[in-house]
């Protein structure tokens, strides 16, 4: 047997720091699980086990160079993925930069605690506080740089305009991002997780690139009427008024809504934007269609011909800004069910209210939902509540063959699609019921970035939707995609298998934690039994009290001072002559025969409580 | 420790960069870079992030370490080799320093300010100093730079520091009748086996003192007083002119200080800076003072008659 005291590999004032630098890997390994597609925990999990690991762990590693090292990794990742900004991914940037200062401060004070305290002098600050304080003064430092130097050094941040990075004929983009000519339903959406473009706006939107208005059984085109491009637009120097259309009366009298968008993709020469737009600020040279739609052209975009760009035509390139300015008009449903007395414009009627080529089955049943409806838009709510009961959303329905009717195949055959076979089928069956309609493409709102407030835009946010016209109002946004249900995704036996293929990394570790604490659960009960029974007596825990309040005074008990010579000693140095009554307390209910009463008990303890070192 | 004279101090650099300035300073640049380039806000936001954190990490114990002051007192007398106690007052904008003493430099002692305590310090020099350097550091908040200044601390009182006493034996030798022996302040270290008188007894002397014959006959108990012994010593001649004065030194405060502790009486001659001095020892602290302050010169003559030892 031997008397040799082992060491611990961590000095005892490093071992806080693990904590904060744990946190901080953590919030680094959450962000990089998400943009893996991994649960966020994993990687947070991932990073804290690493952190802690490593700070605990390496022996031959001084703490704080293992610690700074660790700090320095995890910025590096901050950077990485700060690149990208995302939804949940500004709060766990939050949460690193505020761990990483909570880590470096105690990391400097636990090696200020490395030396020797000077002989007589008072105890250093308590390690809480100062880090508290340090920590505050110095996020106080942080946020105030943040706000005086982040936008002048972001330079493009501060504008309007921007036209991004050039972008070339090679450049590859999704087809939602690129003028379009004709929307097919035969083909499947690509969606994933890539962010498209980010948003600043005052609330959410349908953020709209291009409308069809002509629906050929398996495919949309636009009108003549709707692909001419509409009156010239003016510029004055960065900003181009858009002249609306007569008929959109939103554009002339509604609320608006400025966004900018900051574009993340490779290419588009499409120009997004909330209901009707009525100025763009960009350098770029814009068309308008007949439909009010803006995209990217060459020279001047006149009504004698029609406007289409070519594939090479320059558009937006990656980090590009514009901002638009879009008016719509907040109408109640009075209002819209009033919109019925107001007499509805030729050219919208002639153009978007005319019965697409579709079959009979299709216009019957447009007529059995809208039977015995009066106003328009009762027959529209009608029209979207029969659509979200008894249809399906589904990214793998079967796509209808080509030639095929893909409204009749969605609404009579596989009731199941996605958002273009839906608003599809909604625009057809509003069309079949005299209701002017047309189908809108563009993305979905996003999430809302908690720190930026930005819009957070993403490839999987493509969206198609359905536009009604009233007159006297102009063009509304109607969703039925919003009230479709999911579809069911088959058969027990093989979502039991794709469940557990999905989850079988937390499957795995919550295995390994129960394996885990079958072996540790003896020697973790034996452990915590012979911690109850070593359970201190009120003497030695007041000692402990007792020796904790000398060591803050700086008069640590020498090992030959008995509990009374030393609170005695305490005494004198604290100026307090009550802490005698400790020691004598503690010596009473250590050694007497009859131990010390209640009231004993709680005098000293109120004596310890209102000493202060 | 220093000495007054001694102006001329190395060159002391404002502090050091650590390893954490270099990993927040390349985090803060290439975030800026980035995030200019690119005018992504968040990455901006990160170097932002890292270069303000670097920034204050290295400008915060610059402001704080500016308004510390050090307040020294030295004990007046210590001996080459043994550490002595300078109570250190420090005050000041920051919350906690690290300090240590130079000449040669010390330990590091970590303390809150303002705060009053002790700092041991070993004496390594013969002399008389009148100021103390002391550095004082701080990393604080963030461990990025190890701020550090050096103080010359001014002593309220100079220390005297004398040389370590060498082996040696006493030199008692007698000295001439005529002479001073030794002044009333200098306890008799024993007496003569002569007797000279009897005297009525007085509570504290020794038993082995009483004249029971006298006693018996008079009825009260009377004493034997002593003739003194007679004085023996030595006159020191210290020359510090030769190579290595300190060992000439430390060789005379051995003799001085094994003839005191015998019993005898030490005249010491030197140089010191106003010019030779010649005078009578009155203990060893004081034989400590006039070797530290001895300098390299013609010493002082003997007293006539003396014994010389000649350290040199």
């Amino acid at each position: 047997m031997t008397s040799e005291v082992r060491r611990p590999r961590v000095p005892p004032p490093f071992r806080v720091v693990a904590i904060p630098a744990a946190l901080a890997l953590a919030s680094i390994g959450g962000i990089a699980a998400q943009r893996s597609g991994l649960p966020a925990w994993l990687g947070m999990a991932a990073g804290a086990i690493a952190a802690t690991l490593t700070v605990l762990a390496l022996p031959s590693v001084p703490t704080r160079r293992a610690t700074v090292v660790l700090l320095g990794i995890g910025g590096l990742g901050a950077l990485r993925h700060a690149a990208v900004p995302g939804a949940d991914d500004s709060l766990l940037l939050v949460a690193w930069a505020l761990a990483t200062l909570v880590a470096l401060v105690l990391v400097d004070r636990a090696d200020a605690e490395t030396i020797a305290p000077m002989p007589g002098g008072a105890p250093l600050p308590r390690r809480g506080a100062e880090t508290l304080r340090n920590t505050a003064v110095l996020a106080a430092i942080v946020v105030v740089c943040a706000v005086v130097l982040v936008a002048p050094l972001t330079d493009r941040l501060s504008r309007r305009v921007w036209p991004g990075l050039a972008a070339g004929p090679s450049d590859t983009a999704s087809s939602s991002l690129k003028v379009n000519d004709e929307l097919r339903l035969t083909d499947s959406p690509r969606l994933s997780d890539t962010i498209v473009f980010t948003v600043d706006a005052a609330h959410p939107a349908l953020w709209r690139g291009e409308t069809y208005d002509q629906f050929h059984q398996y495919y949309w085109d636009r009108s003549e009427d709707s692909s001419r491009s509409g009156p010239p637009l003016t510029r004055a120097g960065d900003t181009v008024n858009v002249a609306p259309s007569e008929d959109d009366l939103g554009a002339s009298v509604g609320s608006e809504l400025r966004q900018t968008y900051h574009f993340q993709g490779s290419f588009t020469n499409l120009v997004f934007a909330a209901s009707s737009p009525v100025v763009v600020e960009t350098d770029r040279t814009l068309c308008e269609r007949g439909d009010g739609t803006l995209f990217v052209g060459v020279g001047r975009c006149d009504g004698d011909t029609a406007a289409s760009p070519a594939p090479d035509l320059p558009g937006f390139g990656k980090n590009a800004v514009y901002t638009v300015t879009s008016r719509s008009v907040d109408a109640s449903e009075d209002d819209l069910r009033a919109a019925d007395r107001t007499p509805m414009p030729a050219t919208v009627a002639n153009r978007d209210a005319r019965v697409p080529a579709t079959t009979p089955r299709v216009r019957a049943l447009a007529r059995q939902i809208t039977a015995g409806l009066l106003t328009e838009y009762d027959k529209v709510r009608a029209i979207e509540a029969w659509v979200g009961a008894h249809t399906r959303y589904s990214i793998n329905a079967p796509p209808a063959a080509p030639g095929e009717d893909a409204v009749d195949t969605f609404l009579f055959r596989t009731r199941l699609g996605w958002c273009e076979q839906i608003a599809s089928s909604m625009v057809v069956l509003a069309r079949s019921a005299g209701i002017p309609a047309r189908l809108a493409t563009g993305y979905a709102p996003g999430d809302r970035d908690a720190l930026t407030g930005r819009f957070v835009v993403r490839e999987r946010d493509a969206h198609a939707w359905t536009e009604i016209y009233f007159p006297g109002i102009g063009w509304k946004d109607f969703d039925p995609t919003a009230s479709v249900r999911l579809a069911s995704t088959g058969g027990s036996s093989r979502s039991w298998l794709d469940a557990g293929r999905r989850h079988a990394v937390v499957l795995a570790l919550v295995l390994g934690l129960v394996v885990a604490g079958a072996i540790c659960w003896p020697s973790l009960a034996g452990g915590l039994r012979r911690r109850r029974a070593r359970r201190a007596s009120w003497s030695t825990r007041t000692l402990d009290r007792l020796e904790r309040l000398g060591r803050r005074a700086g008069r640590a008990r020498r090992p030959s001072e008995t509990p009374r010579e030393y609170a005695g000693a305490l005494a004198s140095h604290l100026d307090a002559p009550a802490l005698e009554q400790v020691g004598a307390a503690i010596d009473a209910d250590a050694f007497s025969r009859d131990g010390t009463s209640a009231d004993e008990r709680a005098a000293a303890e109120a004596v310890l409580s209102s000493t202060r070192p | 420790m220093s000495t007054p004279a001694r102006d001329a101090l190395s060159y002391q650099g404002p502090g050091d960069l650590t390893l954490t300035s270099i990993v927040l300073f390349t985090l803060g640049a290439y975030g800026v870079a980035a995030g200019a380039a690119t005018g992504e806000e968040a990455v901006v936001a990160v170097g932002v992030f890292a270069f303000a954190l670097f920034f204050a990490g290295i400008v915060w114990p610059i402001v704080v370490l500016a308004r510390v002051r050090v307040d020294v007192v030295s004990p007046p007398d210590a001996i080459v080799g043994e550490e002595i106690d300078l109570r250190v007052h420090v005050q000041g904008g920051a919350r906690r320093v690290e300090l240590r003493v130079l000449d040669p430099p010390g330990q590091w002692w970590q303390t809150p300010v303002p705060v009053d305590g002790t700092v041991p310090h070993l004496a390594t020099r013969r002399g008389v100093f009148q100021m103390v350097r002391v550095q004082v550091r701080t990393s604080v908040p963030l461990g990025v730079f190890v701020r550090t200044r050096t103080l010359r601390v001014t002593l309220p009182a100079p220390v005297t520091v004398a040389p370590k006493p060498a082996n040696a034996r006493p030199v008692l030798l007698a000295l001439p009748d005529d002479q001073p022996t030794a002044p009333a302040s200098i306890p008799q270290r024993g007496s003569g086996d002569a007797v000279r008188s009897v005297r009525p007894y007085v509570p504290g002397d020794p038993a082995r003192f009483v004249h029971w014959p006298t006693s018996a006959r008079r009825g009260d108990l009377v004493v034997r007083e002593h003739e003194p012994p007679p004085a023996m010593g030595v006159a020191l001649v210290v020359d510090l002119r030769a190579d290595d004065p300190e060992a000439i030194a430390s060789r005379a405060a051995g003799i001085g200080i094994a003839t005191l502790a015998a019993g005898g009486i030490v005249w010491c001659c030197t140089c010191e800076r106003d010019g030779p001095v010649s005078d009578l020892v009155v203990d060893a602290r004081d034989l400590g003072r006039r070797l530290a302050r001895a300098v390299p010169g013609a010493p002082a003559t003997a007293p006539e008659h003396w014994p010389v030892e000649v350290v040199s």
